[in-house]
This record gives structure tokens, sequence and C-alpha cells, in this order.
């Protein structure tokens, strides 16, 4: 279906990443919103508060993070398209709760700006180190889905976009944006209501007494319903059968997990984007995501005018992760050049994929700043040097890294 | 491409500066910007500063490394960001605020933007009429993106000072033979 | 069914509300049979977050009538009591409070030490008609498990209340059935032999103490103008015409074929 029209705020806007997500939300017909303050994410909620009354839809600042997420799982089984948006601490205060909305196949969006961490960190500056937590982060065994935008206009598009994989999958869906991409202001085009695309939520129609709320369509994923439609829904966090209710001593139990996993795992081709430029017949290929993508051209274009071959792929789903992408890649380069904003996340599962078939190079960075793109391309040739074979993951040192611990650092650099 | 730096002290509009210029090179010459403003406690100690990055193709790195333009509206601005400049960077300055250092002086521009935001009635004007001579001076943006996009920032009732207060700016910066 | 299961059907009976217009939210595991009996809609959630995730579903879809079920003393998602009460959010919460932090029983009652209080506890517990009251709750109750028709009725009144009620019950946990469990049943006979019903008390005289007798009853009851109220009046003064009276956020439903 298409989006509202009251709901779309259609123009051309020169905006920051947070305004652009908070009205992407908007436009993906989120209802509703409960969040507490945190830099560098306050002002995506601003922007939802903003317009949210003027579009029937609402906004309320709950106590504190536990109590936003807790409130967009209840508020998402009321029936509402539902958001939190957060950084850092928060997000590290939501992660019980997020295990349970996936435990619920919940359809529900975060918006995780992140910053520098650990801890309060460096709240203003950027940081790309919560990429795991995002997938590992809440106990137990669970998929979630992950998408890291790299402009405003992403951070609108990505938020509808994110909207529409909760509702199709079921599933809690996080958008992993940063500091830099969220308070970075530029051209954001809002298109017609009838040019953006939505999903509807997909509820149960039938009779009460034959709905089970975990029983899935041929696709893996259930219909889901909503309080008050006299269905005498029981939604346990439990492990539970298909019924919902807790499984019982003679019953296989953890079994359900196999489905909660496979729902997102074998639909990956339908849910993972990947931006691919000139990887057919690289010597290296630069994987990123987020701002580093953005960072991350620049120092392609400085090694291709050395006259290396670089390719290069931008993963816009960061989970479920691309393991067919990177094993296929594996066999035909000699090194991956991983830049990203933490001291090695994703680095770990290319490495995975890549199975001794190629090097791989982490460019770290300890994040309040993006990568200075002449160290992406120093990776690059260091990659390139190296025979095709694996040594695991290279060590690679930045030169902001050379200039402190070599003792060169003064305060005016 | 250009990088900018529009350095001042706090209620200057040093931001909306930047917004506002940002504004005109990509949504009305089509060009690319990508503007940040300093965030965190040097945003709340009364300087600030905001950058700008203007180019033909989407914009990569989206932080200045070395200015080609700095706007300087307050003395420890220019301080601050003066060492930023790249040799041959363009110094645009508020000549009743800022002393600049004799060095650079084929590239240095001078306005006493502040008084003449005085003398149309409103000081708050001062980064427009500063703006307008910006935009004379430099090539970043044309005047008719910046006279479309100044009405988009600033409240309806204001818009005409603010235009006359950029035509000012622009019209000096026109006039001046010469860098200060 | 157990005898609160019981107790609260009766109360909903009562308030003449559809039961499949009620959502019970809480921490505490109820069983399914039980809430097949009640006909509500019920969310099992993660400990100490019943208040707050009830606080979305009410928000969606305010013709339901949300009610968490809470317990261990209010100390998990303690802070979203405190701030629905300063919302007056329209929750209907009941605190079942089992004791777990103070050996109320002295002489004559069973032992009530567990695993973490080997040697009985000394905490002070917190006095939940209370905190409700000062946190801006309009309705306040306490009875034992055994007061059955008092705890029904005030059921009844909390959910016709607007706004934040707060009924705590004296119990040794959700599933207890009279006469069936030796020291359950010791240990309710022993609240209630007792109490005493002081109503209309000042939530403040309440606190129970070893030396006294446990006070229960209806104690407060005041009317404020619930969150939507003060939101809508609010949006209404600062937006007039642009505002779009909240009624609620259901999604749209997916069509055949869509």
């Amino acid at each position: 279906m298409k989006a509202d029209p009251k709901s779309v705020l259609t123009g051309v806007y020169y905006i920051d990443g947070d305004v652009a997500a908070g009205w992407g939300a908007l436009a993906a017909g989120c209802k509703f919103i409960a969040g507490y303050p945190i830099t560098p994410s306050t002002e995506a909620a601003e922007a939802f508060a903003r317009v949210a009354p003027k579009a029937g839809a609402i906004f309320i600042q709950m106590e504190d993070e536990l109590a936003s997420i807790a409130a967009v799982l209840g508020a998402a089984w009321g029936g509402a398209k539902a958001m939190t948006i957060t950084s850092g601490p928060g997000y590290s205060l939501m992660m019980e709760t997020i295990g349970y909305g996936a435990m619920l196949e919940t359809p529900f969006v975060l918006l995780n700006v992140q910053r520098g961490g650990p801890s309060t960190g460096v709240p203003t500056k950027t940081g790309q180190a919560d990429m795991m937590q995002s997938r590992w982060g809440s106990h137990g065994d669970y998929e979630i889905i992950a998408i890291s935008p790299d402009s405003p206009q992403e951070m609108f598009d990505y938020t509808i976009k994110a909207f529409n994989l909760a509702e199709k999958y079921r599933c809690p869906v996080m958008i992993m944006a940063d500091e830099c991409v969220g308070h970075m202001t530029e051209k954001v085009v809002i298109p017609a209501a009838d040019e953006i695309e939505i999903e509807p939520r997909n509820f149960y129609k039938g009779s009460a007494e034959e709905y089970l709320p975990f029983k899935p369509g041929s696709d893996l994923i259930p219909q889901i319903a909503k309080a008050g439609d006299g269905l005498n829904l029981f939604i346990s966090g439990l492990a539970h059968n298909e019924k919902g209710y807790p499984v019982k001593k003679d019953e296989p139990r953890g079994i359900y997990l196999k489905r909660l996993i496979d729902k997102i795992q074998k639909n990956k081709d339908k849910i993972i984007e990947l931006k691919e430029e000139e990887t057919e017949n690289c010597e290296v290929v630069v994987v990123s995501y987020g701002i580093s993508s953005r960072v991350a051209i620049k120092g392609i274009d400085m090694a291709r005018e050395k006259g290396i071959k670089v390719g290069n792929l931008r993963l816009v789903t960061v989970w479920p992760f691309p393991d067919e992408k990177i094993r296929e890649l594996a066999n035909r380069v000699k090194a991956f050049v991983v830049p990203e904003i933490n001291y090695g996340q994703i680095v770990f599962e290319i490495e995975r994929c890549c199975d001794g078939k190629a090097n791989v190079v982490l460019v770290p960075h300890g994040g309040a700043g993006v990568h200075n793109p002449q160290d992406i391309c120093d990776a690059i040739e260091l990659g390139a040097q190296k025979e095709k074979k694996s040594e695991g993951i290279i060590e690679f040192k930045t030169r902001l890294e050379k200039l402190v611990f070599e003792g060169n650092w003064s305060a005016k650099e | 491409m250009f990088e900018i730096r529009f350095a001042g002290y706090g209620g200057q509009g040093i931001i909306r500066s930047g917004i506002i210029v940002g504004k005109a090179a990509s949504i009305y010459d089509n060009k690319f910007a990508t503007m940040n403003q300093s965030f965190g406690p040097e945003a709340r100690g009364g300087a600030c500063s905001s950058q700008l990055v203007v180019a033909e193709t989407k914009v990569l790195y989206p932080y200045v490394t070395k200015s080609d333009i700095l706007v300087a509206m307050s003395q420890a601005g220019y301080d601050k960001f003066e060492s930023e400049l790249k040799e041959n960077g363009i110094l645009l300055y508020d000549e009743d605020l800022v002393k600049p250092k004799s060095d650079r002086v084929n590239t240095t521009f001078a306005i006493p933007a502040t008084r003449f935001a005085e003398e149309l009635g409103i000081k708050i004007v001062a980064n427009v009429v500063m703006l307008g001579f910006f935009t004379a001076i430099t090539d970043v943006v044309s005047p008719e993106a910046m006279k479309k996009a100044i009405p988009d920032s600033v409240p309806e009732k204001a818009i005409p000072l603010n235009l006359k207060a950029f035509e000012k700016g622009y019209t000096y910066g026109k006039n001046l033979k010469k860098p200060a | 069914m157990s005898t609160f299961i019981e107790t609260l059907a009766n109360g909903i009976k009562e308030s003449g509300i559809n039961p499949q217009k009620i959502s019970i939210t809480s921490d505490i595991p109820f069983r399914p049979e039980d809430i097949k009996y009640l006909g509500v809609d019920y969310f099992h959630t993660n400990r100490g977050r019943a208040v707050a995730f009830g606080t979305g579903l009410k928000l969606t879809n305010p013709s339901l009538k949300v009610i968490p079920i809470i317990g261990d003393l209010i100390t998990l998602g303690g802070n979203h009591l405190v701030h629905a009460g300063r919302r007056n959010m329209e929750l209907t919460v009941i605190c079942i409070n089992s004791f777990i932090y103070r050996e109320i029983a002295h002489k004559s009652a069973p032992e009530t030490t567990t695993k973490f209080s080997a040697y009985s506890t000394f905490e002070e517990p917190f006095n939940i008609p209370h905190l409700a009251n000062s946190c801006g709750a309009v309705y306040t109750a306490r009875w034992t498990a055994l007061h059955t028709d008092e705890l029904a009725k005030s059921i009844t009144e909390a959910l016709q209340k607007n706004g934040l009620s707060v009924i705590e019950v004296l119990a040794p946990g959700l599933n207890y059935y009279q006469g069936i469990d030796k020291i359950e049943s010791s240990l309710l006979n022993f609240y209630y032999e007792n109490s005493e019903i002081k109503e209309g008390i000042e939530p403040r005289e309440t606190e129970i103490r070893n030396d006294q007798k446990i006070i229960i009853g209806r104690f407060t009851t005041l009317e404020r103008p619930t969150y939507l109220d003060t939101y809508n009046a609010q949006l209404t003064r600062v937006l007039g015409d642009k505002f779009i009276p909240y009624s609620g956020a259901v999604a749209e439903p997916k069509k055949e074929g869509e």
C-alpha cells in the first residue's frame, strides 16, 4: 500500500540525518515513538515529536530507556507501528527487552545513532562500535535485521525500509546509524506519498478458536494479532508453542528457536541489500558500512590512482550478514580491507567467511571521528602487496596511532 | 570543491549561515553540500562554528580538513581556525570584530557587517550581510540561489529585511576592488 | 481457579467491562487456563516491565483497559510505577506483595526466610499505597487475598477510575488455593487475622509493621486529568486546528492480495 499523505512531508529539504529519520518514521506509518533523550539521537525524536501531533501520531518521553523499549513493544502489540530512538548507553539498557521483542516476534524499529564508547565515551562524536551488540546484545539466540545508512537521504529512505522489513519478517529492525550521519546536514528529497511503498500489518482475521499467534505461513512468518480483538491472546517470553502457551515437559523444548533463526536466515536473499562496484576484476575489496563507506570511496579513489584494482562492497544490510557474497569474493581477491569505527567487529565476520582464502586488513578507528582516507588507501596498498593466501587479520597501524604511540603527538596537532 | 568554515560566537547565526549556503548550493544550484556544526562543550561555551563542504559530486569526506574559505565573525573564531585555512585560502571577516594577522594580504577581505546590520536597524542580520559579501567574493554559490535560500530559512516577517541585508553585503563585495 | 484469579474475575465481571477489551500485562507468569477463564488478552513481559509495556498498549489503543499485575515489592520497574503516577496513565495496577523482604510473621506465623535471606530479612518494605498516592495515583487500596469480596469490589472501582489505580494485595503469590497448601494457607490466615480495615485513612499511616496490625482498606480516591486528557488539551491549545486529537495508533491492516 501507499503512504498516508498526512504523514509525508513531501518536498526538498536541507536537514540533518536525525531529522530525516524522524520524518521517515512518520512517512513509514509509525504512529508511536517512545524514547528518552540521548545525544546524538535526540534530534530524531524531537523531529518526530514536532510533526506527530499534526498527523495523528504520538511521541512520549518515557522515564528511561528500559521503559521506552517496553512501551514500544506494548504499542506494537496494541497494533501500532512503533519505534524507539537511542544511542550507546540507552541501547545497552534496552538489550534485555530487545530479546523479549525478538522472542515474541514483535515488529518494531530501533534507531541507534552510534556515538563514541564504551561507557559515556564521546557523546557528541561518532562511533560504529555497537554493531556486534546489535546482533548479540540480548541474552539467548535470536535474529534481527540491521541496516546502516550513510547520508540524511538514506536516513529517510532506510527508516521506511526498516519499518517495511519489521512488518514483513515480524522482527526487530535496527537502524545502525552513527553521529556523523545523524548530525550531518544535506539535501533530502521527500517524494509524494503515492511514491512511497508501505508494508501494511499482516493482522490475523480468522476466528479466535483457530488462531495460533506463532504458527508460521509458508514464508516462516506467522500472522500477528493485536490486543482487544477477542482473540484471548496468551503472549509470553517463556519458550512457547504455536498457541503461545509455555511448552510443557513432554513437548520438545527449544525447537521454536529453529524457526526464529530460519525466518531471517532462509529469507536472507530477500532481506539483504548490498552496493557493489568494480568487484569483478579486483585484487582488493573494501567492505564497509555507514559513514565509513562514504569515506572509504575517497581512499579507494586514491588507491586506484596508484593503479591498484580495488572493488567496493557496501553493506547496507549488516545483519543478517552476507556470508555468501564474502565467500564468493574470497575465492577471487587477495585481500579484504575493512574500515570500521571500532577495533574490529564486522571484520571478524569477514575473516570467518574468508575461510583462509584471502587476507583481511582492518583499518581501525577508536571513534570520535571518521577515518583518514589516506589510511584506507595505505591499507589497500598493504592488501595488494600480499600473496593470495591467508595470514588472518593483518596488523595495520593508522597514521594517528603511529603518531601517538610513537611519541610524536603534540596537543597542537 | 570548497571547504568552508564559519566561525563566531553563539547568537550570531553561524550555524544558520552554514545551512543557508548549503541549502543554496545543494537545492538551488544543484551541487552537493554537506554541513556539520560543532556539538558538545565548544558549542555551548560561546565560541561557535559550522563547517560546509560544497562539491560538484557527492561529498565523501564530510568534514573540513584544510579550509578554502574562513568566514570569521569573532576574534576567537579567527584565532581558532586561522591555522586551518589553506595557504592561498580566502579569509572574510567583520572588520570591527576581528583584527587579522598581516600575512595573506592578497586573499583577505573585510566588511563592517555588524555595523551595516545595525544601520539596517537590527544587529542579528550581520550574518546575512556577511553572506552577501561571501557570495560576491567567492564562487561557491550564485546570488540567485542565495536569494531563494534565505527566505526559506528566516521567519516570513523578516524576509524583506534579510534580503536587504544580503543585498547590502553583496553590493559592498562587488564594489570592493581589491583585498583589504 | 486460584483464589486470586476468581477474585479478579469477579471484579472484572462486576465492572461491566467486556473482558475482550481488557489486557493483563504481568511479569508474573499466569497459567493459560487462568487467562482462558478470564477471557482477556495476556502479555507476560520480561521482568519489571509490565507497567511500561502496559503504557504502550494503552496509548496505542485507548479503548483498552490495561491491568499490569506486578510483584516483588515494586523493585524491578519501580520507576515505571512512579512515573505512571506522575502522568496519571490509565492503568489498573495490582501489586501482589509477598513480603520477600521482611519477616512479617512474628511468633505464631510461619517462617518467611528465603534462600537470599536465610537468617530472615531486616530491610523495610515500601508502603505501597503511600508511595502510589504520593506519585499521583487516583485510587489506592490494600487487601489481603482472603478479603475476596472487598478486593473484588476494589478491582471494580479501580477499573472504573480514569487514571492510575494501585491495589496492593497481600498474598504469597499469584497461584494459591485456599486450604490446599499448608504453609500458604497459614500465612494467608495470618494476614487475614492480623489485619484491620481502616477505610479512608491517610496512606502515610498504613505502614506495615511487626508490632501492629496490618492496616487494609480502600485508602484514597480522587480525580485528576489523565495523560491523554492533558496531552490532547495542551496540543489543542498550542496547535489549534493543526492538531489531530489523538485517539489511538492502530496500523492499517493488510488487505486481501496485498
